[in-house]
């Protein structure tokens, strides 16, 4: 009797299920960015470690944070953005680290890690990859534009411009684009802010963070903030002239993507050893060149062999996101609602 | 009806919802009544300040949006579903033509919306279509707005339309139409008249499962909508996870359950008989 | 003679449904074809197999994320329309406590935003100290499939002529031989549509389930949505396009199984 068949099948499944709830202990299991590493690194790591190494990915920082904050165990490390590193150690989920376990923690930038404020003197997070969301203008189609954040006033690009689906980052470059700080707590800073970008509200087709790139990649779109990577991805290596990325003078916010192990982490070894690994210029520069980043990781630049997307000196303009604090994260909240929801 | 093992048969049901589904959802309620906590989650005190917050105009503005889109794409769905449920019921290789209705369901729906994206693009087929007849010269803009947004939620929720509609048109005593029909009704009105109420169940039922989670939708309106096309699923994920808001998200997550619940209600007490409580005189 | 018009009412309906199929499949035509491109853009560069040799040389992720989704659709499935299908027969055949209260609580999981149902899952999870994995992610999709499976029996339920089983009864069969011999079967083209919703709704489900897998378990369309802002690679199309060549050859092979039950 074939529904026989059938019921067994689904009844294995059942089995298969039951099985593999069981938790491992000699894994590590990684929460990391989606393609943010490559897969034959992992690999190498597993080979010379013996460590397995399972990894699930997200897609931004709030997928990880609250996923974990409503009570996700399991994972050992975790790549938050610097403003998610303070959040999480004020939220007491992240372990001390204990440096003499990362020697290659010297490898790093000093001037890069002199700006950061979210983890000073890195106690909690080892600094990964550093950069910024930009501007991609397409050259075919766009000309006579200056380096400026102004490009989205541009009402004869309407309809073929987007800018991300984030509140930091569309706040963040329209208080740059005004001269303040990103990270500005100052209501009336606010307000300003929030009418300029209800100036570029109406030339903007979306706000997209997730198909902005392959858009611009099949000439949908013209002009798209957003990272690099993303951008170059969907391109064919022939087609790259016609990209044109930048970062506006007048600055924007930046990340730095950090590793951290968490405090109910199982495995805390293999994790050092995985984050010292990761710090290895020949790892990190086989990274940056996937990635097509600049690294921060100094002796790494040497090795590099891909050109990448921007110079590790262009983020000098940038600023990074910082925690905004209860208060006025409810104010960031209520200004991006008027312009998302519309008054 | 009877008497009789009926407990024993839906008592795995109640056991499983109640435990999986119920009990976290009271969690959700004590949730609403909760203070945001510094950096997500909940906090004491107790406070109904996420309902003072919903009395606020703009998510009024969000809802009246979302219902809009909802009874359009909900409307369209129907219209379609009815005769394919009719065709499907009435054909000889039924199961051919359920598969045939599912199996593009089996590819991922994200996917699916992206193959739409290619289609209905500035640069996608179908301009490229239109400019090749000659009918249009300018590219026309199909995509990032709230017609976008209705057509491939019909797309998405069509299978949801047609499934009931067919279970119970299968079921449909098709003589009765003839009978209508030698009583000198017109086939119109023997339709009208005969078949819909007949099927009025799996109507209702074919209505549930595609309103409600259309009203709820998130990934449609976020991948193929434009900058006006924000509808309430998107409201409370940014409420839940880019705000850190859960008592507001668990709130307006509330209101929208009773609201639902209530309509529900209503328009089974103004249907007239009570579809899912019918009298089986016979047994 | 009014028998050919309602022939023509037969063939309006089939017209309907000839282009709601094509509508239907209009995004499996554009997938295949982007599987056979040569370049991972939109534009069309040449036809090209690269995507079908990464799919089956170098794309482990993406088969542990399917196998998952497949052992969780089925399962979950099963178990929803066992479970469903017992619930509705008893609540359309039988007076008993709490009966009202059956159908009230089916109605909530498809009303609440699958957002509020996947936190909840995953708050009382993590409070019980069940460990996140393909279990708990199991135990989810029965809670939402559970009503899909409940509703769509039970509408067939409703179509029911009762006499059958009076006479079932009269003729002395045993509750269980009624159930077995006559209810499921006369009931079959309504749990079958139940089992399909609610594999098809267990493969597409994205929401609940991001909150309530663990370490390990990570699903297609969790991985399919992680991998988005990268653009969908034209991998992920390859393997659509095997899964539909896939459940194509499955149900032609089990065409006989179907058929049967489409009889009854």
């Amino acid at each position: 009797m074939k529904r026989k068949y059938f019921t067994a099948i689904a009844a294995a499944c059942v089995l298969v299920l039951l099985g593999s709830c069981s938790g491992s202990k000699d894994r590590l299991y990684l929460y990391n960015w989606i393609y943010y590493i490559p897969e034959d690194v992992i690999e190498d790591f597993q080979k010379e470690s013996g460590i397995r190494v399972v990894v699930d990915s997200y897609a931004s920082n709030e997928e990880m944070y609250n996923k974990l904050l409503a009570g996700g165990k399991g994972y050992d490390i975790v790549v938050p953005s610097g403003d998610y590193v303070s959040i999480m150690i004020a939220g007491g989920m992240l372990q001390r680290l204990d440096m003499g376990k990362i020697p290659n923690y010297a490898n790093l930038d000093a001037s890069a890690l002199n700006r950061i404020r979210f983890d000073t003197g890195n106690r909690f997070s080892i600094p990964f990859m550093m950069g910024a969301a930009g501007v991609s203008v397409n050259k075919t189609k766009v000309s006579g534009y200056e380096h400026s954040w102004n490009i989205f006033e541009r009402n004869d690009l309407n309809g073929r411009m987007t800018m991300l689906d984030d509140m930091r980052e569309i706040l963040g470059a329209a208080l740059k684009y005004l001269g303040y700080s990103v990270n500005d707590s100052d209501p009336a800073h606010l307000e300003e802010a929030r009418l300029v970008v209800e100036e570029w509200k109406p030339n903007l087709v979306k706000f997209d963070a997730e198909s902005f790139a392959r858009g611009f990649a099949g000439g949908e779109f013209w002009v798209v903030q957003g990272y690099a990577e993303n951008v170059y991805i969907e391109y064919e290596p022939s087609r790259y002239s016609e990209i044109d990325f930048f970062f506006p003078k007048e600055g924007m916010p930046m990340y730095m993507d950090s590793f951290c192990i968490l405090k109910d982490a199982e495995n805390v070894e293999a994790a050092y050893k995985f984050i010292n690994f990761m710090l290895r210029p020949d790892i990190a520069a086989r990274v940056s060149d996937y990635l097509m980043l600049p690294s921060p990781n100094v002796p790494a630049r040497a090795l590099m062999t891909v050109t990448p997307n921007y110079q590790f000196e262009d983020l000098a303009k940038g600023e990074f996101k910082e925690d905004l604090g209860a208060q006025t994260l409810l104010l960031y909240n209520e200004v991006w609602r008027r312009i998302r929801v519309g008054n | 009806m009877r008497r009789g093992p009926g407990l024993a048969y839906a008592s795995p049901s109640l056991l499983w919802l109640t435990f999986f589904f119920i009990a976290p959802l009271l969690i959700i309620v004590l949730y609403s009544f909760l203070t945001p906590g510094q950096r997500g989650g909940v906090d004491l005190p107790f406070t109904l300040n996420a309902y003072r917050a919903i009395a606020n105009p703009s998510f009024g503005k969000v809802v009246v949006g979302t219902i809009a889109v909802a009874l359009a794409a909900t409307f369209f769905t129907l219209l379609i579903a009815l005769p394919c449920g009719y065709y499907m019921a009435r054909s000889s290789k039924q199961t051919l033509l359920l598969l045939l209705v599912i199996i593009p369901f089996w590819t991922n729906f994200l996917i699916r919306i992206y193959a739409w994206i290619a289609i209905l693009g500035n640069e996608g087929f179908l301009n490229d279509l239109l400019r090749w007849l000659g009918l249009a010269e300018e590219s026309v803009r199909f995509l990032y707005n709230r017609a976008a947004v209705t057509l491939v939620l019909v797309y998405t929720y069509l299978p949801y339309a047609i499934l009931p509609l067919f279970s119970t048109i299968d079921k449909f005593d098709f003589s009765l139409l003839e009978a209508a029909r030698d009583l000198g009704a017109t086939k119109f009105m023997a339709i009208r008249k005969v078949l819909l109420p007949n099927i009025r169940a799996g109507i209702f039922t074919a209505f549930l499962f595609t309103f409600i989670p259309i009203f709820g939708a998130y990934a449609v309106p976020l991948l193929v909508g434009g900058t006006n096309s924000y509808m309430l699923g998107n409201l409370i994920a940014d409420e839940l996870t880019k705000s850190r808001n859960w008592p507001l998200a668990s709130a307006i997550s509330l209101v929208i359950t009773l609201v639902t619940t209530i309509g529900v209600m209503l328009l089974l007490r103004f249907n007239g008989t009570h579809i899912l409580e019918k009298k089986h005189e016979k047994a | 003679m009014k028998k050919p018009d309602f022939i023509k009412a037969f063939s309006f309906s089939r017209t309907v449904y000839a282009v709601t199929i094509m509508f239907l499949f209009m995004p499996l035509l554009v997938l295949v074809l982007y599987s056979f491109n040569e370049s991972r853009s939109g534009s069309w560069t040449g036809f090209s197999l690269r995507w079908y040799v990464k799919l089956f040389t170098d794309s482990s992720d993406l088969w542990r994320a399917f196998g998952n989704s497949a052992i969780v659709a089925l399962s979950s499935a099963l178990v929803a329309t066992v479970i469903g299908t017992l619930g509705a027969v008893g609540v359309n055949w039988y007076r008993f406590r709490l009966r009202g209260c059956l159908r009230t609580i089916t109605f909530l999981p498809m009303i609440l935003p699958e957002i509020i149902i996947g936190v909840s899952l995953l708050v009382f999870f993590s409070g019980l100290g069940i460990r996140l994995g393909l279990f708990t992610v199991f135990v989810a999709h029965v809670s939402f499939n559970l009503p899909f499976v409940f509703l769509l029996v039970l509408a067939r339920l409703e179509e029911f002529d009762f006499s059958i089983i009076e006479a079932s009864r009269d003729l002395g069969a045993t509750e269980l031989q009624t159930l077995w011999r006559v209810i499921l079967p006369l009931t079959m083209p309504g749990i079958m549509s139940g089992f399909l919703t609610a594999v098809t709704l267990s493969l597409e489900d994205f929401v609940i389930t991001f909150f309530v897998t663990g370490p390990g378990a990570t699903t297609l369309p969790l991985y399919v949505y992680s991998a988005i802002r990268f653009g969908v690679s034209p991998v992920i199309n390859a393997l659509s396009v095997v899964m539909i060549l896939g459940t194509v050859v499955l149900a032609w092979s089990m065409r006989r199984f179907l058929k049967n039950i489409a009889a009854k």
